[in-house]
């Protein structure tokens, strides 16, 4: 297997298991799954990392983000029927059930008075929406700071 | 990007840190962008959109504004 597939094996491995579990997966289990060394997938994360197809957290080969995926909690809860994910902000928050094709209830809080919000897809659709979304850094700086963006 | 009650809210959130005002999205705008960007994620044939079709995305929802254009 070249760089090239193995770097879309690894890709869709994560992604799979992330969508089917609400877990990040781990360097040690991919390579289990794909029947390859820690040393190779291990450098097909990085790979992807600099591609921008993963995020990595700092010093490590720990997948952070996987996006819309969260690896750790946040303040953006995605539960589905069966499952509780997590995002890094509102936009990845409505990426979960759009990825899955579920209905979802997302809970937040407002960025300045804390108070709980929520959205809803059901059937595809946003049910009764409330509130608006704050993008403090234009498009073009979105990578620069993609935690904050 | 941060879910707001209001405009008031976010106002009020970017003079207390005194943050220079960004821009804003409705729910209805991030569910349509969540689902253009996000909708095909999990298929086995998923590709990186180019800038363009990133852009194009962007533009199909209304935010035609320069601040929503990925190229700087």
């Amino acid at each position: 297997m070249d760089a090239v597939a193995l770097d879309r094996a690894v890709r869709l491995q994560v992604f799979a298991e992330v969508a089917a579990t609400a877990r990040m997966t781990t360097a040690a289990s991919l390579a289990a799954a794909l029947d390859r060394s820690p040393a190779e997938t291990e450098k097909a994360l990085r790979r992807l990392a600099a591609s921008r197809l993963l995020v990595l957290a700092p010093g490590s080969t720990n997948v952070w983000l996987a996006p819309p995926f969260s690896a750790v909690p946040t303040d953006f809860k995605v539960r589905t029927g069966e499952r509780t994910y997590w995002a890094i902000c509102i936009w990845d928050a409505l990426g979960i059930p759009a990825a899955l094709g579920q209905d979802a209830t997302i809970t937040t809080w407002c960025g300045d008075c804390g108070d709980e919000l929520r959205l809803a897809v059901r059937d595809g659709a946003l049910v009764r929406p409330a509130g608006l979304i704050y993008f403090g850094a234009p498009a073009a700086r979105w990578w620069d700071n993609i935690g904050f963006a | 990007m941060l879910l707001f009650r209001s405009e008031e809210h976010i106002d009020r959130w970017c003079a207390f840190r005194e943050l220079p005002r960004g821009e804003t999205m409705t729910p209805e705008q991030t569910w349509q962008l969540a689902q253009g960007w996000y909708g095909d994620k999990l298929r086995p044939g998923w590709r990186r959109k180019t800038v363009e079709e990133a852009e194009a995305t962007l533009t199909s929802i209304g935010l035609t504004e320069p601040f929503w254009r990925l190229r700087g």
